[in-house]
């Protein structure tokens, strides 16, 4: 029982990190129908550039969170602008998945020049530090990286609800085609939502270094798990991924804490196997076209 | 059509099977045992998710299941004249496609990008148990295989046969199906699957066969994988990064066309294994690959052999205006998808 | 008629693809035969196919350190039998499928004289295969795993002094070399599923089982698994005496940092891999938290075997740093130089067949200590037990390498 409760609370405690990146994801994926399979190397990417911050000017990765952002921002639209805008519009998706698995390998590729191919991890003094709550472990980064993910949640669907930029992004999502009759400039909304997906990937990014080690190799084991949380929730849906990043990060460790890690891996696979089942849409997809 | 397709596929197995009696060295026999590989699972690969739409990310686990099918029976047989695991090869094929059988049954109730992540998963599930199942594969310990009791001189060549007469099968089947009611139901399942049930077309038999067939091409090159490098690892025997190889040489060269997979294999297999081996050291081997990759793809978005041939086809289209335009639409091979619908 | 038109055009594109990447192909295997090698008085070319890129990028690349500082160490003495040594190390981005081809290549398009190993037993199994055909030693200094000696392939040499199998056993002799009050009562062993990890802690398992200390926890965790608090956790939970941890690198680092965010510090830990790396484990887990943890090597900084003095300073002067920063795998890379240069001493000659037969009887002198091997090529000596001791690795055990004697009872966490 204590161990089934202490997965649970590690569980939760992940999650966060996890609907940050799939959430950029799948506003990616909502907006464009792009498949990003580099959201995990652009995830990658950032906690690096955290890292050397971190490294070389002794920033906090917490207070990285509005720096690498900017970055990955710029990145984003770059590679939208430049890869993506010139692929045909009706085999873009499975066009894209092309593009974004080479853009993933280029990205690879530069951090593997950038900063060598060794594992990093970013060392606060605070790393260590965990407090003990009726016998259950909590440690203060995990803490601190899970209220951080719900913050920029919190920020991200504001942005989405409360400005004009999200309403056409919203418009977008749910009808391309109305949304530009009522003057939504589509490219426009594609290249920013591009970006923004990558800004929020760049803020996951930054916990990410925090809580784990990572090399430049690791964004393949982020773009399964990623694919999974998004496609678990519905692809398109920010509610969705939130919910599947939830019930991967949950199940994986429940299972690695009470039976074995070797099947914690396959526990959501499992899931996300008998959900497509039912609901080959996902929890939070419609049928026709993702919503927001 | 026919003739010159029969001539012009004997005229390039004639040149495969020919080429090690030129005496190639054994790196090059070596590089081309790949190539074929490659070459012999994209056009597998292509049968799904070229024609019928259903990119199919889950074959490795395929891959895998004839590499350990290979790995499991010589723990318990002996090798004699070396040829024994090639014997097997049908009886592999067999097993992969009717395990493959539930496994598409279930996952193609799914389309495209969710299908997708259906496969993929299934591949990772594969590789959770060939990790896990201790008893038959070894787990992370991998398996031995016996080693081919072949003479140096000519080690490859029973392996490059192999897979050249599994290239012929792959691409005749792919050939014939391109000529037969088959085939044109495939091409249905992607342009609208719903309208093709709707106008009688049996879209789940049809795509359940194109699935079946495809992998157990694949199995039975896994195992032949297993047998050259005489050593079974679960990490790199169910690798996601096979499919994602064959999913590129497939869309390299031209998805849903006979020899675009072929030629996708010979460049991308090529370019890897000389870029990695050339470039490797100085660590600007994946750059230059990404590099290579995204250009491809902006200049030539809809593979090379497409891209090309619409290319000369314009050319003549300006040349001689009125033969082309019509017969274009309908002709050959590939349908766009934009003419198709 | 158009279609055939069209047709065989794309034919012809395809015929032509094929032809200029054959021709191409085999241009390149002309040119490059006829430079030929097997030469007996040009430089010395030593090929290696060594992870760049890729999951064994890390260690890889420490192996390509080990192999290009002892070829410029000898060439600064004048070469090996009066010839340059060249060292030609190829990227074989942790794949079974480019190591294949890249030995291929090696030895049969570029003709290299010799080949030295890749890193990693999965690698080393396909690799070795290729130069076994051809007749070329294989003197690898990190692929130890079961299966690379399973093969009994006769032309390889495995440079450390002991097996992964084997490499536990100082631990275990030592464990069950104290008086029996002192000994601990309860285990536990966290294993990372992979061929030189999970098993040096099951052959400790097996002895330990055997002495009658008591198995109170074991798991055996994938390779991918990010976070290893779920396992840490139970295991704490148990409070077992000892902790022996089949470990790589970064679960080593994670499994630390688990135990001290639960506050539970075992009276002995003992981790096969990753706390023997000088350079990321202090880094990682913080230099406090190092203390009393214990390891296995063949090589340190301070070690006074054959050459390790000169290694040292060499290195340093190269690649910088401190003598405590080298990882072990590079010095095990520059042993495989310094045997080959002792069988060139001894014989005169430094072709494959003479190497092969040479190494298989004797004992050879290198910065690990002296080696000798099995027909198998696995190495019949045993490793250091090495501790953790004020932020420096110390070895503790067998008496005969020990620079300190052992801590009993590891410190708390933070020292």
């Amino acid at each position: 029982m204590h161990a089934l409760i202490q997965g649970v609370i590690l569980g939760v405690l992940t999650a966060g990190v996890y609907a940050l990146m799939a959430s950029g994801q799948t506003l990616i994926f909502g907006i464009m129908k792009v498949i990003n399979l580099a959201q995990g190397a652009m995830v990658i990417l950032a906690a690096y550039l955290s890292y050397q911050l971190h490294a070389s000017f002794g920033l906090d990765p917490f207070l990285a969170i509005p720096i690498t952002p900017v970055a990955l921002f710029v990145i984003g639209v770059a590679v939208e602008v430049l890869f993506l805008r010139p692929l045909r519009q009706g085999d873009k998706a499975e066009l894209s998945l092309l593009v974004t698995f080479a853009v993933a390998l280029l990205l690879e590729g530069v951090i593997s020049l950038g900063w060598k191919t060794t594992y990093r991890s970013i060392n606060t003094s605070y790393a260590n530090s965990s407090w003990t709550v009726f016998g259950y472990q909590i440690t203060l980064v995990r803490l601190w990286a899970f209220l951080l993910s719900i913050g920029v949640l919190v920020a991200l669907y504001l942005l989405l609800n409360r400005t004009r930029f999200g309403r056409a992004v919203r418009a977008t999502v749910q009808n391309p085609e109305s949304a530009q009759l009522l003057g939504v400039e589509s490219r426009l909304v594609s290249a920013l939502g591009f970006g923004l997906g990558s800004a929020t990937a760049a803020a996951a990014g930054s916990v990410y270094g925090l809580l784990y080690a990572f090399h430049p190799g690791s964004h393949y084991d982020l773009i399964s798990l990623l694919l999974s949380i998004v496609v678990l929730g519905g692809l398109g849906s920010i509610g969705g991924a939130v919910l599947g990043a939830l019930i991967v990060s949950v199940s994986s460790s429940v299972v690695a804490a009470t039976i074995s890690p070797a099947w914690s891996a396959m526990t959501f696979f499992v899931i996300l196997l008998g959900v497509l089942l039912v609901r080959p849409q996902g929890l939070f997809g419609s049928p026709v076209r993702g919503a927001i | 059509m026919s003739r010159v397709g029969v001539l012009r596929g004997a005229a390039f197995f004639a040149l495969v099977a020919a080429l090690p009696s030129f005496n190639l060295a054994h790196w090059v026999l070596n590089m081309a045992v790949f190539v074929l590989m490659y070459a012999v699972m994209s056009s597998a690969w292509n049968l799904v998710g070229g024609f019928a739409g259903y990119p199919s990310l889950g074959h490795a686990a395929f891959f895998g299941l004839g590499a350990y099918s290979v790995g499991i029976w010589f723990e318990h047989h002996h090798l004699t004249s070396g040829l024994e695991p090639f014997y097997l090869l049908p009886l592999i094929g067999i097993v992969a496609a009717i395990v493959g059988l539930p496994i598409a049954m279930i996952a193609m109730r799914t389309r495209t990008d969710v299908f997708a992540i259906v496969t993929i998963t299934l591949l990772f599930v594969a590789q959770t148990l060939a990790f896990n199942l201790h008893t038959f594969t070894g787990g992370a310990q991998g398996l031995a295989i016996p080693v081919a009791p072949f003479p140096v001189g000519t080690f490859e060549r029973p392996f490059y046969y192999v897979l050249t007469i599994l290239l012929a099968v792959a691409m005749g089947i792919t050939w014939a199906s391109m000529r037969s009611k088959f085939g044109l139901s495939l091409e249905s399942v992607h342009a609208d699957e719903d309208k093709a049930r709707g106008i009688g077309v049996q879209v789940t038999m049809v795509k359940l066969l194109a699935f079946c067939v495809s992998v157990g091409l694949v199995a039975m090159v896994g195992a032949v994988w297993a047998y050259y490098e005489s050593f079974v690892y679960p990490q790199f025997a169910i690798d996601p990064l096979i499919t994602i190889a064959m999913v590129l040489m497939t869309f390299l060269g031209g998805r849903a066309t006979l020899w675009g997979p072929v030629l996708g294999a010979v460049v991308l297999e090529t370019a890897q294994q000389v870029l990695a081996y050339q470039l490797g050291g100085s660590q600007i081997y994946l750059v230059a690959y990404a590099g290579v990759f995204l250009l491809v793809m902006l200049v030539l978005p809809r593979g090379i052999l497409p891209t090309v041939t619409d290319r000369l086809r314009q050319r003549r289209r300006r040349t001689s205006a009125a033969a082309a335009s019509r017969s274009a639409a309908h002709g050959g091979i590939t349908v766009p998808k934009g003419e198709a619908a | 008629m158009t279609r055939t038109t069209r047709g065989r055009r794309r034919a012809s594109l395809v015929a032509t693809a094929a032809c200029a990447l054959v021709l191409g192909v085999a241009g390149c295997a002309s040119s490059s035969s006829s430079k030929g090698g097997g030469n007996k008085s040009g430089p010395l070319v030593i090929g290696a196919s060594v992870s760049l890129s890729g999951d064994f990028a890390d260690s890889g690349k420490a192996v390509q350190r080990g192999y290009q500082l002892w070829a410029d160490e000898v060439n600064a003495k004048g070469g090996i039998l009066g010839r340059k040594v060249q060292v030609k190390i190829v990227d074989d981005t942790s794949s079974p499928n480019q190591v294949t081809t890249n030995y291929q290549n090696l030895i049969n398009r570029d003709h290299v004289n010799l080949v030295f190993g890749p890193f990693s037993s999965l690698l080393t199994v396909p690799a070795s295969q290729v130069a076994k055909r051809y007749g070329y030693a294989f003197i690898e200094a990190a692929g130890g795993g079961p299966s690379v000696f399973a093969q009994n392939l006769q032309n390889l040499f495995f440079v450390q002094r002991a097996t992964v199998l084997t490499s536990g056993d100082v631990f275990a002799d030592w464990i069950l070399s104290l008086p029996a009050d002192q000994r601990p009562k309860t285990a536990a062993y966290p294993e990372l599923d992979d061929p030189f990890s999970a098993p040096i802690a099951e052959a400790i398992r097996k002895r330990f089982e055997a002495a009658g200390i008591k198995t109170v926890y074991k798991e055996v965790y994938p390779a991918e698994t990010q976070d290893l608090s779920p396992v840490m956790s139970g295991l704490a939970a148990k409070h077992p005496d000892v902790v022996v941890s089949g470990t790589q690198a970064e679960d080593a680092y994670a499994q630390v940092k688990s135990l001290i965010q639960l506050k539970f510090s075992p009276k002995f830990m003992f981790m096969s891999n990753g706390a023997s790396d000088p350079l990321n484990f202090p880094d990682k887990v913080g230099a406090a938290n190092t203390a009393g943890i214990m390891s296995v090597a063949d090589w340190y900084p301070t070690s006074d075997a054959t050459g390790s003095q000169a290694f040292v300073s060499a290195y340093v002067k190269k690649y910088g740093g401190t003598a405590q920063q080298i990882d072990p795998t590079s010095a095990e890379a520059f042993a495989c130089g310094q045997i080959l240069e002792d069988v060139a001493k001894q014989t005169g000659k430094v072709d494959n067949a003479t190497i092969i037969k040479t190494l298989h009887s004797g004992t050879w002198q290198t910065l690990l200590g002296s080696l000798s091997w099995d027909q198998s090529g696995a190495p019949k000596g045993t490793m250091s037990l090495v501790q953790w001791q004020s932020g420096k690795l110390t070895p503790v055990f067998p008496a005969a390498d020990a620079k300190a004697t052992p801590l009993s009872t590891k410190p708390n966490w933070g020292g």
